[in-house]
């Protein structure tokens, strides 16, 4: 079985929010509903000045904080170690929003269960890849199988030394930022 | 991404279920430790115990969204037992019973009250581990989320325990100067146990914001929020000053002056120990901080 993740190279997002919009459409979403977004970083003052667009979703932690506080077993990991929300059991009971320490989870209202990005799990068993992947003019993200060291997601992370955020929170996240 | 998924309705349900297990255990040290001018604070403990609590259970279910319009999924809700919502699904689901169940035994309320009065010390006793339970689970509830670092720490279950002994001799008081004027007198015994609770109280709150200061950054940031940031009117004014500060000094010249006080004093001392304990819980979730990531 693959363990994907995801790279981003930070240094390459220009902000334009195709990734949100491409995430959007793959999954129904409503316009103010999404599973990805794009914080804005300010470094520095004028004239050494740098704005850095860091595109964030769901990290796909290997060790779930969302997973274990999930009263319902709702939130299970798949066999390809994407982390999931079976939408037959969630109650909706928002423990996994709290539980997040990235915050990547949201609330669907409608269906009053808790939503999260899900790697477009439909897409990639067909052999796709994620629809945030394909749509990035720039090609910031780069999807694949992360215990395959012949991926290009292997190659870039050996070769710049992408971290995940926050390493240090101990859930051992599955997207990995090359950020300078 | 939105800073804090739980408002009022968590709110309140951390609160009267902190509130009506802490009536429990005031109803049975009354019966078991005083003597009989006591009975009239355990009859009021034993009855505002099982209903605050099934309230507050009424709010956290409300708080649901699928599992409220479809409640057959709530039967899901004990499935993982490394969540603490699943064990205190478990807990409440034992506590409320008993606790309506002692209150009908303290009082022989009908047949069933009669019956259960026979196993008076059974309920005192189970009751009083599943009360401590209820109090102390509401703290772990929150304290082992570490999206939350100021949340993620053992001195909440703690604080929420000291808060709900504390509130729930207060919600107890209350109900036995409603119920039977006549014991407002000997109410003045019992501003011992404020005096006690909310020393205890105030220690653990002072010792989690000095501890959170240092913890981490994101813990720091929430401890400010309470003490000099945007929260700080209302933890000073409704925590410290009138929740715990005046009921503190009010309970300490109850004592002194022995069944002296003016009756509105004394309801007056236990109506802000609910406000206190109330804002307690608002301000723990309001102020609470994810980590910053980027």
């Amino acid at each position: 079985m693959p363990r994907y993740g995801i790279a981003i190279d930070s240094t390459k997002c220009i902000g334009c929010h195709s990734c949100r919009v491409a995430c959007q459409n793959q999954n129904g979403l409503e316009s103010k509903e999404t599973f990805n977004w794009i914080k804005n970083k300010n470094r520095g003052r004028y004239p050494s000045f740098d704005k850095e667009f860091i595109p964030l979703q769901c990290n796909h932690c290997e060790n779930a904080p969302c997973q274990r506080v999930c009263p319902t077993g709702a939130t299970y990991t798949s066999p390809e170690g994407v982390v999931l929300v079976n939408p037959k059991t969630c109650v909706g009971c928002k423990y996994c929003m709290e539980a997040c320490p990235y915050k990547m989870r949201i609330i669907d209202h409608q269906r009053g269960i808790v939503e999260k990005c899900r790697f477009c799990i439909e897409l990639v068993r067909d052999g796709g890849t994620p629809a945030c992947v394909t749509t990035c003019p720039t090609q910031v993200r780069i999807f694949g199988d992360l215990d395959d060291p012949k991926s290009d997601i292997s190659k870039f992370i050996a070769e710049t030394g992408a971290q995940p955020l926050r390493p240090d929170l101990g859930t051992i996240p599955k997207i990995f930022y090359k950020r300078s | 991404m939105q800073e804090s998924a739980w408002g009022w309705l968590i709110i309140t349900y951390l609160f009267l279920a902190g509130a009506g297990s802490g009536a429990f255990l005031a109803a049975v040290a009354c019966d078991l430790l005083a003597p009989d001018w006591s009975k009239a604070l355990a009859r009021a403990g034993s009855l505002v115990s099982g209903p605050l609590v099934a309230i507050g259970t009424i709010c956290l279910v409300l708080d649901l969204e699928a599992g409220l319009w479809e409640p057959w999924r709530q039967i899901y809700m004990v499935n993982n037992l490394r969540s603490m919502i699943a064990w205190g699904v478990i807990i409440l689901s034992i506590f409320i019973p008993i606790a309506l169940l002692y209150a009908a035994a303290l009082n022989e309320i009908s047949f069933i009250g009669k019956f259960a009065n026979k196993y008076l010390r059974i309920l005192e006793i189970g009751g009083s581990l599943f009360a401590v339970a209820t109090a102390t689970y509401t703290g772990v509830l929150i304290a082992v989320v570490n999206g939350v670092p100021f949340w993620n720490t053992p001195m909440m279950p703690v604080l929420f325990l000291a808060s709900a002994i504390s509130t729930g001799l207060a919600a107890a008081m209350i109900l036995a100067a409603i119920i039977d004027a006549k014991t407002i007198n000997t109410l003045s015994n019992f501003a011992l146990g404020h005096v006690i609770f909310l020393s205890v109280e105030a220690l653990v709150l002072m010792l989690l914001v000095f501890m959170s200061l240092t913890r981490s950054t994101e813990a720091a940031i929430s401890a400010t929020m309470l003490i000099s940031g945007i929260l700080s009117p209302y933890f000073w004014g409704l925590v410290v000053i009138l929740g715990i500060a005046i009921p503190f000094i009010l309970s300490v010249i109850e004592y002194l002056e022995y069944g002296q006080m003016p009756k509105a004093l004394v309801v007056g001392a236990d109506l802000l120990v609910l406000i206190g304990g109330m804002s307690l819980r608002a301000l723990i979730i309001f102020s609470g901080t994810p980590p910053q990531i980027i």
